[in-house]
């Protein structure tokens, strides 16, 4: 980003948007290590005049545990300032009266409660991480295969993320190999989704350009966020390569 | 065609063209036969991720087909030779009856990847191994990209899911071994002294067999049995060169038009 650009972009911004593994934390063993200086860097984006809102494609654990766990850290947030893809898709599921086959995390599971998941008609994946089996993949592939019109939700599209013991895959990797499978095209709910950005932006009641995106993903973080016409600034933390 | 010089070689597809499961096709081996006698080499062409040369060998012997073991040219010997021609050690996953045909191959402190049909090995843990691999700059090697394969209980996934995922997490493409990729039909040629002009593919799938073996520069001939179904001859362009009722009627074109007399 050019100088004057940035200079511009300060004096109009309103609202900040972190990403948050690899921005706030690294991911491991025991839930994680905070990355040096973030946890005083939040309290100061907090003690401004900014608006500030965390959004993750996280969906290893509920909204609820996630925001426990990081608070344990010593972040100071609470569960309405975090978007995640989990509660955006149950209630697109409702929305249009979908009974999903789940591909989750167990940890996760629970968020999809209110949903009726009986007689599947679409299948939702996420972050399953050890259930990602060729048994539990092949099972998401034969419902998806036996539909008329195959329907595949996404929850997020990276490619991979940083544990502290190395780099993992994440959810991307099998939703290519069901699209490729199946031949179908996902939709993915949370970042890069513009229809997820925007649900943050109008949380805030601002306009795209005046936020600013912070991540260390630079398609779904800050390319999704530039895609929307939001500024994008890239970290050299975690995934970063 | 004028331009075309006398034929060499022939490379014929197993499954489907000489045999369906354990039935020969009618005719198939006095066919076989009689194309030994004429002047060609003769190589027998499979895509395969389980089957190891030897389980091949003995179903095509126990049908009466006369056939040696280093006539059999698969997806795995192709994979075998890469790995030899750029020395590396591979991470094989790859299902445990086809392994006899990687034996000898150093596989310790492995960097390279190579990705057959593999349930048990296709667990979260082992796709990271290989991941981790591959962004080190380990070359990503698949046996083929098919998308499922009909098992009893239904559709399965193939090895192609599995690298087209890791594809899309390392951001890199895979050098597929198998049919149609041209590089396999003349590894297969190779041993044989001949160019691809001299050479002709007969098969019953169009676009693997006859559109693989001509996009190298062979002739391809299509016959209908095995997973042919009317009309496939129409789905490869160009079109086949000739498309025949069988394997039988394939050798006959052969030894009356492109073989000539010494």
């Amino acid at each position: 980003m050019a100088d004057h650009k940035w200079t511009g972009c300060v004096k109009s911004l309103k609202g900040v948007i972190l990403d948050m593994c690899g921005v706030l934390y690294d991911s491991g063993e025991g839930g994680g290590v905070p990355i040096s200086g973030s946890i005083e860097a939040v309290k100061r984006l907090k003690e401004s005049d900014l608006q500030l809102r965390f959004c993750t494609n996280e969906t290893q654990a509920t909204r609820e545990k996630f925001v426990a766990k990081l608070q344990r850290m010593g972040f100071e947030l609470s569960v309405s300032e975090v978007f995640s893809p989990a509660p955006a898709a149950v209630s697109i599921l409702k929305q249009r009266g979908l009974r999903p086959h789940l591909l989750v995390h167990d940890d996760v599971v629970s968020e999809f409660d209110s949903v009726d998941k009986t007689s599947p008609n679409c299948v939702v994946i996420g972050d399953a991480a050890d259930k990602f089996s060729y048994k539990n993949l092949n099972d998401a592939f034969q419902v998806l295969i036996g539909l008329e019109k195959p329907v595949l939700f996404s929850l997020g599209r990276g490619r991979y993320y940083k544990e502290t013991d190395g780099l993992k895959l994440d959810v991307g990797v099998y939703m290519k190999a069901l699209e490729y499978a199946s031949d179908v095209e996902a939709e993915v709910v949370g970042k890069p989704s513009a229809m997820f950005f925007q649900s943050v932006l109008d949380d805030m009641g601002i306009q795209p350009h005046e936020a600013l995106m912070i991540g260390d993903d630079l398609v779904n973080d800050v390319g999704g966020a530039q895609q929307c016409g939001m500024k994008g600034l890239q970290v050299r933390t975690g995934k970063y390569r | 065609m004028a331009t075309r010089r006398a034929l060499k070689a022939v490379l014929i597809d197993l499954s489907g063209t000489l045999h369906i499961e354990d039935t020969a096709v009618p005719g198939a081996q006095e066919a076989l036969a009689r194309l030994r006698s004429a002047p060609v080499a003769v190589k027998f062409v499979t895509n395969t991720t389980k089957e190891c040369k030897r389980n091949l060998l003995e179903r095509l012997r126990k049908l009466n087909f006369d056939i040696q073991e280093q006539e059999i040219f698969t997806s795995l010997t192709a994979a075998r030779n890469l790995l030899e021609q750029r020395k590396v050690r591979p991470l094989l996953l790859v299902e445990d009856s086809a392994l006899e045909d990687f034996s000898g191959i150093d596989t310790s402190d492995p960097n390279a990847v190579v990705i057959g049909l593999a349930p048990d090995h296709f667990n979260y843990e082992m796709l990271n191994k290989a991941f981790g691999l591959i962004l080190d700059g380990a070359p990503l090697i698949a046996i083929h990209k098919a998308r499922y394969y009909k098992r009893k209980d239904g559709l399965a996934l193939g090895p192609g899911p599995f690298v087209t995922g890791l594809e899309y997490a390392t951001d890199t493409q895979a050098t597929v071994v198998g049919k149609p990729e041209k590089t396999f039909f003349l590894e297969a040629l190779r041993d044989l002294g001949c160019s691809p002009e001299e050479a002709v593919m007969i098969g019953d799938d169009a676009r693997d067999d006859v559109g693989g073996g001509q996009s190298a520069g062979m002739r391809g001939i299509l016959v209908q049995t095995g997973k042919y179904r009317a009309g496939d001859e129409g789905k490869i362009n160009p079109a086949p060169y000739l498309t025949c009722q069988s394997f039988p009627q394939a050798v006959d074109h052969i030894l009356q038009t492109l073989v000539q007399p010494e």
